[in-house]
C-alpha cells in the first residue's frame, strides 16, 4: 500500500491543480492535512449515456477527512460524476465509464470488482429522503445486518452511535420501533445519513442532500456535514453555491461535462482562475 | 475497520451467489406462464385430433348434432356464440359508454368513487349468479311482458319481423345476449373510463374554453384521442363475452339449432361443453367437444390478441 | 316551423292510416310500427326550427340524459340482482344451512356444509399455489424484465390467460390430471383454479412493484445490498399492500368460478374431506340445484348464491379498502 502511495504522490506535480494545491495547503492548514495522500483519485474519467458523452475526461482528487463540493449548472455532470464513485449507474443499461478511479490506490472501475463490497465502503445519501418501509431501528440496522451478525446489545450500540452521529438520536430514541416514514422530511434525511454511516464507510457521497428540505433542516444537515468530515472523505453535489462556500474545503466547478476549475474552496470563491468559474459564481449564468 | 473488512469478505460472496438463484427462480415462474398456455393449446389439439380426422373442415359448417350416430357439427354452437356476443356488444357498448361518460364528465366529484365501486361490484358478481338470476327472474319477466309485445309488434314488421318470431319462451338467444350485456358492460365501462382519463386535462379544457358542450368535447376530442383504446376495451369485452359459460348456459335453451329468430333457443360453444361433457363417454363425442373447445379458444385468442395490441398502442401514444 | 309542422302532421296521418290498413291482422301492431317513423318525422320538424346553438344544446342534453340513464340502469340492475338474491336466499341461510350437508333429491331441509368446505379448501389451495407463482413471475417482469425481449411476450400471454374462457382451463386440467389420475379430484379442481389465480397475481404484482420509486431501490443498493435482498427486504415491503390486494382480488375471482370445476372436482352429495376424490363446491351445487325441479334444492341454491355473492362482494370491498389505506400516516 505504501509503495503505491509513494508512486502516486510522485505523479502529482505533473497535474496543475494538484501542484497549486499542495503548497497552499501547507501555508494555511493547522491540521495535519498536507502529507496525506488523496483518498480518491479520478483520472481522465469519461462517462457515456449510450453514445452521449456526459463527462469528458475529468481528473481530480478527493482528500480524506475533507469535504469536496461539485458545483455547476444543471446538466453539467456533477451528479453523474458522483454516481460513478459508487458505480450505482451499473443498475441501468447503456451507461458506462472509462478511465480510472482509484480509492486507496485500487481502481474501482475494474470490472471484476465486487460492487456490493464497494458500496459498503462508499456510502451515498440521495436528494430525496428514502427511508425504507420499516422501523427507524431497522432502517439503521439494515446495512449493518448485511455484513455483520451482531447480537442485540452490540447492534443497539451501533444503531445508537450512528443516530447520535447523525444528530437524530435525541429525537427518535423513544420511538425506535416506529416506522421511518413517520418522521419529518429533515429527520428522514438524517435517518438516511445515519443509515449510511452505520456501516462505517470510508467515503460519503452526498447528492444534493438538503435541496428537498426546508431552510432549518438544511442548516442542521450542513452542521452535520461539518462534524462528519473529521471521520470521512466527503463529496457533496450542490447547486447552492453558498452551501458549497460554507461547507466545503475543496470545490470542483463543472460545466457541460468538463472540469473547468478545481481548487480550495476559498480560492475558487475569492479569486477564481477561469472566467467561466467567475461568471457562474457571480450568477451571470446557471 | 479491518475486522469489518474480514467479516464482509466472508459473507458477501454467498449473497451474490443467491442473486443468481433468485433471478433464475423468477425467470422460471415467468416462463411457466408461457408453458401453461402452450400446454393448453397442445392438450386441446391432441384431444381434438380424432374429431378433426373424422369430420375435417366440414365440422365448421355442419349443423348436425347426433350423439347416437356420432355425427357432430359446430355450426349451431358457433352461430350461437357469435349471435349472443353480438347482441351483448350491441346493447352493452352504448350503455358502457354512457356510464364511462357519466363517471368522467358528469359525475360530481364526491359521487365518483361510490359509483365507480358500484360498477366494479357489478363486474365482480360471478357468472353463475347472473345465470340463476337470469333464469328465475329475468327470463320469466321477459316471457310475460317484453316478449309477447315484441312478437306482436316487431314480429309483424316486414323484413325485421323474422328476427322476432316464435312463442314467447323467455329463454333464448336474445335473453342470453342481454344477460351477457349486463355482464360485460361494467368491464367495458371501466376500461373506457381508464382510457378517457388518460386524455390530458388541458386538452379538454381548451375545448371547453372555446365553448364546446360536454358531448362535443367527448365526441370531437376525447373519443378520437382514445379511439384505439376504446376499441381495445370493446374487444376485451367481446373476448369475455365469447367465453362466458354459466350466465349463458342457464338461459340459452340448449338446443342445437340455428334459427333466424333470436327469441328461439339455441346454444353456444361453452354452454354445449358445460351441459354435455359429463355425458360424453364415447370417443368421437368427447373429441368433438374438445374440438369445439379448441375453436372457442382460437376465436377468443385472436380477439384478445387484437385487443391487447390496440391497448398497447394506446398506452404508447399516451406515454404511460 | 309552421311549414314543417304541417308536413309532419300530414305524414303522421298518412303513416297511421297506412299502418292500420296494411297490418290487417293486428292494427295495433301497425300503429306501433308506424310510431318510430312518426317520431322521426316530428323530430325532423322540431329540429329544423331550432337555431344551430339550440341544436347543440339539445344534442348535449339528450346525450347526457342517456348517459345518466345508462348509469342509473347499471345501478338499478345491481340493486335488482342483490335484491332478488336477498329476497330468495336469505330465508335459506339458517343454522342448518351451515351445519348440514346437501340433501338428497326429494327430501326436506339440509344445508351446504360440504359445499362450503369444498369451496373454501379448493380456493385456499389454489391461492396458496398460484400466488407465489404469480408473485415471482411478476417480480421477474418488474425487476429483471427491463431490456429482456421475453418480458413483453410473457406480459401479452399473461393478459390473454387472464381473459381466457375458464371452461377451457377446466378441459385442460381434465385432460392432464383427471384422465391421468383416472378419477376426478379436489386436487384437479384446485389446479384449475390455481391457473386462474396466476395471471391476476402476476398483473397486480408487476403493477405494484413498478410503482415503487427507483430511489428506494438505489438507496438500498448504495448500502451494498445484493439485488435479491433489495427486492425481498425493501421493494416487496414497499409494495406489500398492493400485492395483498392483488391476491384478494384473485380469490374473489375464483370463488365464484363454476366452469373449471365441472370436469375436475365435479360434485359430491356427501360430506367429504378427501382431496383425492370428488368434492362438493358451492358453484357446481348451485348449478345442479337451480336447474332441478326440486323446490328444496332450488331454495338451497338461492341461499348458496347469496352466500357466494356476499363473500365475493366483501372481498372486493376489502381489497379496495386495503389498497387505499394509508398505513403510515404523516
Amino acid at each position: 500500500m505504501t509503495a503505491l502511495d509513494v508512486a502516486q504522490t510522485s505523479e502529482q506535480p505533473t497535474r496543475a491543480p494538484a501542484a497549486t494545491l499542495t503548497p497552499k495547503m501547507a501555508e494555511r492548514a493547522p491540521a495535519a492535512k498536507p502529507a496525506l495522500p488523496p483518498k480518491v483519485q479520478i483520472r481522465d474519467l469519461k462517462f457515456y449515456y449510450k453514445d452521449f458523452l456526459a463527462i469528458n475526461g475529468v481528473t481530480l482528487e478527493l482528500q480524506d477527512k475533507a469535504v469536496t463540493a461539485f458545483i455547476g449548472p444543471s446538466g453539467c455532470g456533477k451528479s453523474t460524476l458522483l454516481r460513478v464513485l459508487n458505480r450505482i449507474y451499473e443498475l441501468y443499461p447503456h451507461q458506462r465509464a472509462t478511465g480510472e478511479v482509484l480509492v486507496d490506490g485500487r481502481n474501482i472501475l475494474d470490472p471484476g470488482l465486487d460492487l456490493n463490497l464497494l458500496r459498503a465502503r462508499i456510502g451515498m445519501v440521495f436528494q430525496k429522503p428514502t427511508p425504507f418501509p420499516m422501523s427507524i431501528y431497522d432502517n439503521v440496522a439494515f446495512g449493518i445486518r448485511l455484513y455483520e451478525s451482531l447480537s442485540t446489545a452490540p447492534m443497539d450500540e451501533r444503531v445508537e452511535s450512528a443516530l447520535r452521529r447523525a444528530a437524530l438520536w435525541d429525537e427518535v430514541k423513544d420511538k425506535l420501533r416506529q416506522s421511518g416514514l413517520s418522521l419529518s422530511g429533515g429527520q428522514q434525511q438524517r435517518l438516511c445519513i445515519a443509515r449510511a454511516i452505520a456501516v462505517k464507510p470510508e467515503v460519503l457521497l452526498l447528492d444534493e442532500p438538503a435541496s428537498a428540505l426546508d431552510p432549518i433542516s438544511t442548516q442542521r444537515i450542513e452542521e452535520l456535514i461539518a462534524e462528519l468530515k473529521s471521520d470521512y472523505c466527503i463529496a457533496i453535489v450542490t447547486h447552492n453555491m453558498q452551501q458549497a462556500a460554507r461547507s466545503s474545503d475543496f470545490t470542483a466547478f463543472l460545466y457541460l461535462g468538463e472540469l473547468i476549475e478545481f481548487d480550495e474552496t476559498e480560492a475558487i470563491f475569492t479569486h477564481p482562475k477561469k472566467r467561466q468559474t467567475e461568471d457562474y459564481i457571480t450568477g451571470r449564468f446557471g | 475497520m479491518a475486522e469489518i473488512a474480514l467479516n464482509r469478505s466472508a459473507e458477501a460472496p454467498r449473497s451474490s451467489g443467491f442473486d443468481k438463484v433468485f433471478q433464475a427462480t423468477t425467470w422460471f415462474f415467468a416462463i411457466l406462464i408461457l408453458v401453461i398456455l402452450a400446454a393448453i393449446i397442445v392438450s386441446l389439439v391432441l384431444s381434438a385430433i380424432p374429431a378433426i380426422r373424422r369430420f375435417g373442415p366440414g365440422f365448421l359448417t355442419s349443423a348436425a348434432w347426433n350423439p347416437v350416430k356420432a355425427d357432430f357439427g359446430a355450426l349451431p354452437a358457433i352461430y350461437g356464440t357469435l349471435i349472443t356476443s353480438f347482441i351483448a356488444m350491441l346493447v352493452g357498448v352504448p350503455v358502457a359508454f354512457g356510464i364511462a361518460l357519466f363517471i368522467t364528465e358528469l359525475c360530481p366529484r364526491w359521487l365518483r368513487r361510490p359509483i365507480g365501486t358500484l360498477i366494479e361490484l357489478l363486474a365482480g358478481i360471478p357468472s353463475i349468479i347472473y345465470g340463476i338470476w337470469g333464469l328465475f327472474v329475468f327470463a320469466p319477466f321477459f316471457q310475460s311482458t317484453v316478449e309477447p309485445w315484441m312478437i306482436d309488434t316487431l314480429g309483424n314488421v316486414p323484413l325485421v319481423g323474422v328476427l322476432f318470431e316464435g312463442p314467447p319462451l323467455g329463454i333464448g338467444a336474445f335473453t342470453a345476449g342481454l344477460i351477457l350485456a349486463i355482464m360485460v358492460l361494467p368491464f367495458i365501462a371501466s376500461v373506457m373510463r381508464d382510457v378517457f382519463e388518460t386524455v390530458p386535462a388541458v386538452l379538454k379544457e381548451s375545448a371547453y374554453g372555446i365553448g364546446a358542450t360536454t358531448w362535443e368535447v367527448m365526441w370531437n376530442i376525447v373519443l378520437p384521442t382514445t379511439r384505439v383504446g376504446v376499441i381495445g376495451g370493446i374487444m376485451l369485452g367481446l373476448g369475455r363475452a365469447l367465453g362466458e359459460t354459466m350466465a349463458v348456459t342457464f338461459v340459452i335453451g340448449n338446443a342445437h339449432q340455428i334459427h333466424a329468430s333470436v327469441l328461439q333457443p339455441g346454444t353456444t360453444i361453452s354452454a354445449t361443453l358445460a351441459n354435455e361433457f359429463a355425458e360424453a363417454v364415447d370417443g368421437t363425442y368427447r373429441s368433438s367437444l374438445f374440438l369445439l373447445g379448441l375453436i372457442l379458444f382460437v376465436i377468443t385468442f385472436i380477439v384478445l390478441a387484437i385487443a391487447k395490441t390496440l391497448l398497447f398502442r394506446m398506452q404508447q401514444r399516451a406515454g404511460t | 316551423m309552421d311549414r314543417r309542422a304541417a308536413i309532419a302532421t300530414a305524414v303522421t296521418i298518412a303513416l297511421l292510416g297506412l299502418g292500420i290498413v296494411a297490418f290487417g291482422r293486428s292494427p295495433l301492431a301497425g300503429a306501433i310500427t308506424a310510431l318510430p317513423l312518426i317520431a322521426a318525422v316530428w323530430l325532423w320538424a322540431i329540429w329544423g326550427g331550432l337555431s344551430p346553438y339550440a341544436r347543440r344544446r339539445a344534442t348535449n342534453v339528450v346525450v347526457l340524459t342517456l348517459s345518466f340513464g345508462a348509469t342509473g340502469l347499471g345501478v338499478l340492475v345491481l340493486a335488482l340482482i342483490l335484491g332478488d338474491l336477498i329476497w330468495n336466499g336469505l330465508s335459506a341461510l339458517n343454522l342448518d344451512f351451515f351445519a348440514q350437508s346437501t340433501p338428497a333429491s326429494g327430501s326436506v331441509g339440509g344445508g351446504m356444509l360440504n359445499a362450503i368446505y369444498g369451496s373454501a379448501v379448493m380456493t385456499g389451495v389454489a391461492t396458496l399455489v398460484g400466488s407465489p407463482v404469480g408473485i415471482l413471475a411478476g417480480t421477474f417482469l418488474a425487476e429483471y424484465g427491463r431490456g429482456n425481449p421475453i418480458a413483453p411476450v410473457i406480459r401479452f400471454i399473461n393478459d390473454i390467460l387472464l381473459s381466457a374462457p375458464s371452461i377451457i382451463v377446466g378441459l385442460f386440467i381434465y385432460q392432464v390430471m383427471v384422465l391421468r389420475m383416472g378419477h376426478f379430484s379436489a386436487w384437479a379442481g384446485s389446479a384449475a383454479l390455481a391457473i386462474l389465480v396466476v395471471p391476476v397475481v402476476v398483473r397486480t404484482t408487476e403493477d405494484m412493484l413498478n410503482l415503487v420509486p427507483n430511489s428506494l431501490r438505489e438507496a438500498a443498493v448504495a448500502l451494498g445490498t445484493p439485488k435479491w435482498k433489495v427486492i425481498v427486504s425493501v421493494t416487496y415491503r414497499a409494495a406489500m399492500q398492493g400485492m395483498l390486494t392483488g391476491v384478494m382480488l384473485a380469490v374473489a375471482r375464483i370463488a365464484g368460478e363454476t366452469a373449471p370445476l365441472l370436469f375436475t372436482a365435479v360434485n359430491n352429495q356427501f360430506w367429504s374431506t378427501d382431496m383425492n376424490s370428488w368434492m362438493a363446491n358451492l358453484p357446481v351445487v348451485i348449478f345442479q340445484f337451480a336447474l332441478s325441479p326440486d323446490a328444496n334444492w332450488q331454495r338451497l341454491a338461492w341461499g348458496g348464491a347469496l352466500l357466494v355473492t356476499v363473500t365475493i362482494l366483501a372481498l372486493n370491498i376489502a381489497a379496495r379498502l386495503l389498497a387505499s389505506w394509508r398505513s403510515f400516516s404523516r
